[in-house]
C-alpha cells in the first residue's frame, strides 16, 4: 500500500513537472525571442493546476469507489468528469494569466478559443484518466492473478489433505467396525464423512466461507476422528456467538485442526486433548486452536508447506490485518492462533 | 497358527478380530495398542503371526520388528501410507489395506499357512536356526531374510553388515550378542570379524599363521582366525 502511495505520487509530481518542462521548451522553441518569464510562470501555474485538478479527481473516484464500477457504468462518468475539469481548468487560467498581464479578453471569451483548450484539456485529462485506469486494472488483475493461484493450490493441498486417503480409510475402517457395535453411531459417522467428502469436493468458487459452516466441518472431522481415537481424543468447543457474522477462508481452520491431529495426539500413546476457542475482540476474530503435544519448528517439509500456505493465503485475503502463529504454550500444548478482521 | 495383533485402535482391532474367525486354523492369542505391548506380547506368548498395523504412536511397525530378534510371519495393514506402500512393493511384503476385504485377507492366510507348512518346528530351540526368519531394513528397503539364505555376518563399527543374495544392509546390533542368539550348529564365529553361515561353506584352504580361509558358494572369502581354526576343522571333519 505504501509503495503504491508513493508510486502514484511521483508519477503523479513528475508528469506535471514534465509536462511543464515540455510546454516551456515547446513555446521557447517557437516564441521568437525567446520565451518571456511570465509565460513561464503561467505555463508552471498551469501545470499545478492540472495537478490539483487530478489529484482532486483521483480523490473523488476513490471515495466513489469508480474503480469498482463495470466499463458501461465507468466511461459515461469518466468522459463527463474530465469534460467538466477541461472547461474547469480553462477558466481557472483567467486568473492567473490576468495578473501577470497575458490575459486578452477578446481572445480569452472567444467562442473557439474557449472550446479548443478545453478540448485539449478535456483530452489531456481524458489520457490521464486512462492512465491511471489501465495502470490499476492491471495491478489488481495482477493481485486477482496471484491470489487465485493460491487459492487453486490451497484448493488443491486441501483436496488432497481433506481426501487425506489414511484419514479417509482410517474412517471408512472404524464405521465399518461401529456397524456391528453401535449402528446408530455409525449411520452418524457417514453422514459425518458424506458431509467432508462434499465439502472438499465443491470447489469454492468465493474466496471465504461462512464461519458457521466451517465450524460444522471441523465438528465432523473431529467427530469421525473421536471414532477412531475413541477416549484417546478429548475435543472442547468454547464458541463466541459472535464468531458467526464472521467470513473465513473455507477449509483453513479444518486443515489446521487437522494438522494438531496428526502431529499431536495421534504420535500421543495417551492421546490428548483438541480445543477450538473462538473470541470477538475489537471486531476482529480470534481463533485458537490448542493440541496436546509439542510443536518442533520446521521439522516437517510437509507442514511446514501448509503453514506457509496459510500465512500468504491470510496475507492476499486480508493484507496484514490478519494474524497467524504457532507457539508452544507450555511443555505439554501447542497453540495456533489466527486473527482476522471483519469483512462486510 | 497363534496370531497376534497389533494396531492402536479398538475398532481396526476388532473388526480384523471378526474377520479371522473364518479361519480356526488362526487362534487369535492377543491384543497390543503399540510398539512397546506388542514387544512384550512377543516375548510371553510368543505368536507364529502378527497382524502389524504400521503408524502408531511410538514407534512404529517397522521399528518393532527392527527391535525384534526373531520375527514370526508379519501380514501388514495399514489404511493410506505412501512409503510403506513402497516397501511393501519394492520387497514384495505380505499387505492388507483397511478396510481390509474378506478374499485379499484369505489370501493372506493361505499364503502364510503354505510357508509355514514349507518349513518345520520353527521356534523348537531357543536359538536362531536356518529356519527362522529376521527383519532388516536399510533406509527405505527392507527385507524379511530367512537366515538360511545369509552366507555371513560382517562387524562393522557398531553395526553388523548382513550378507544375502545381492544385498548387504546394515543391523545396528554387536556381533557378540549376535553370535550368542545363533544356533552354532549352523552358524560358526570365524573370527572377532565374522560368523559365517556353514551351510554355505565350498571349500577350505590353509591361510598365514595356522588360520583357514573358507571359500563360500558365490564366491565370497572369509578368513578363520588362528585360534578358531582348530575348532572350526573339528566341526567340519565331523
Amino acid at each position: 500500500m505504501v509503495n503504491k502511495t508513493r508510486l502514484y505520487w511521483s508519477l503523479q509530481i513528475g508528469g506535471w513537472i514534465l509536462y511543464a518542462a515540455v510546454q516551456i521548451v515547446a513555446a521557447q522553441m517557437s516564441a521568437t525571442g525567446g520565451v518571456s518569464t511570465q509565460r513561464i510562470l503561467f505555463l508552471s501555474y498551469e501545470a499545478f493546476f492540472c495537478f490539483l485538478l487530478t489529484h482532486g479527481l483521483r480523490t473523488y473516484m476513490n471515495n466513489n469507489r469508480w474503480l469498482a464500477l463495470g466499463m458501461p457504468r465507468l466511461i459515461p462518468r469518466v468522459l463527463l468528469v474530465v469534460v467538466g475539469l477541461g472547461f474547469t481548468m480553462y477558466f481557472l487560467r483567467i486568473p492567473v494569466s490576468l495578473p501577470l498581464g497575458l490575459f486578452n479578453p477578446e481572445v480569452g471569451f472567444d467562442l473557439e478559443n474557449i472550446l479548443g483548450l478545453s478540448l485539449f484539456y478535456t483530452i489531456l485529462f481524458f489520457l490521464w484518466s486512462v492512465f491511471y485506469f489501465v495502470y490499476n486494472y492491471f495491478e489488481r488483475y495482477n493481485k486477482s492473478l496471484k491470489l487465485e493461484a493460491s487459492v487453486k493450490e490451497i484448493e488443491l493441498s486441501n483436496l488432497k489433505s481433506q481426501l487425506n486417503p489414511h484419514f479417509i480409510f482410517n474412517a471408512l475402517n472404524s464405521i465399518r467396525a461401529l456397524v456391528d457395535e453401535n449402528p446408530q453411531k455409525s449411520k452418524q459417522a457417514i453422514n459425518q464423512l458424506s458431509n467432508i467428502l462434499r465439502n472438499s469436493l465443491v470447489t469454492e468458487k468465493r474466496g471465504l466461507t461462512k464461519f458457521g459452516d466451517e465450524l460444522k466441518v471441523v465438528r465432523d472431522y473431529l467427530g469421525l476422528e473421536s471414532i477412531r481415537f475413541e477416549e484417546r481424543l478429548k475435543t472442547e468447543f468454547v464458541i463466541d456467538p459472535a464468531s458467526k457474522d464472521f467470513l473465513v477462508p473455507p477449509l483453513m481452520i479444518q486443515t489446521l485442526v487437522e494438522n494438531g491431529v496428526k502431529h499431536g495426539i495421534s504420535r500421543l500413546t495417551e492421546g490428548g486433548l483438541i480445543q477450538l476457542k473462538t473470541q470477538v475482540i475489537n471486531d476482529k476474530l480470534n481463533i485458537q486452536i490448542r493440541n496436546s503435544g509439542h510443536y518442533v519448528n520446521g521439522s516437517k517439509k510437509r507442514s511446514g508447506l501448509g503453514l506457509v500456505n496459510t500465512t500468504q493465503r491470510l496475507k492476499l485475503l486480508y493484507g496484514s490485518e490478519a494474524r497467524f502463529a504457532i507457539t508452544n504454550e507450555s511443555n505439554n500444548f501447542v497453540l495456533t492462533e489466527i486473527t482476522i478482521p471483519h469483512l462486510k | 497358527m497363534r496370531a497376534l495383533i497389533i494396531d492402536d485402535e479398538r475398532l481396526a482391532r476388532k473388526e480384523l478380530i471378526k474377520l479371522l474367525e473364518e479361519y480356526p486354523s488362526i487362534e487369535v492369542v492377543g491384543e497390543a495398542m503399540n510398539a512397546d505391548e506388542a514387544e512384550q506380547m512377543i516375548t510371553d506368548l510368543n505368536p507364529d503371526l502378527l497382524f502389524l498395523d504400521i503408524q502408531m504412536p511410538g514407534r512404529t511397525g517397522f521399528q518393532l520388528l527392527e527391535s525384534l530378534e526373531s520375527v514370526p510371519w508379519v501380514v501388514f495393514t495399514t489404511a493410506y501410507d505412501e512409503f510403506a506402500l513402497k516397501a511393501f512393493e519394492v520387497n514384495a511384503l505380505d499387505y492388507l489395506l483397511k478396510p481390509i476385504q474378506a478374499d485379499r485377507l484369505s489370501e493372506a492366510v493361505h499364503k502364510i499357512m503354505e510357508k509355514e507348512r514349507a518349513k518345520s518346528g520353527r521356534g523348537a530351540g531357543k536359538k536362531l536356526g536356518l529356519e527362522d526368519q529376521v527383519f532388516v531394513k536399510d533406509g527405505e528397503r527392507c527385507w524379511f531374510v530367512s537366515l538360511a539364505n545369509i552366507r555371513y555376518f560382517e562387524s562393522d563399527g557398531n553395526y553388523i553388515k548382513v550378507y544375502f543374495d545381492s544385498n548387504r544392509p546394515m543391523i545396528h546390533k554387536s556381533l557378540n550378542a549376535l553370535d550368542d542368539r545363533l544356533d552354532e550348529r549352523a552358524f560358526f564365529r570365524a573370527s572377532r570379524k565374522h560368523i559365517i553361515n556353514l551351510s554355505w561353506v565350498e571349500g577350505i584352504e590353509p591361510w598365514f599363521n595356522g588360520g583357514l580361509m573358507v571359500k563360500l558358494r558365490g564366491g565370497d572369502k572369509v578368513e578363520v582366525s588362528r585360534r578358531q581354526a582348530a575348532k572350526f576343522k573339528d566341526m567340519m571333519s565331523l
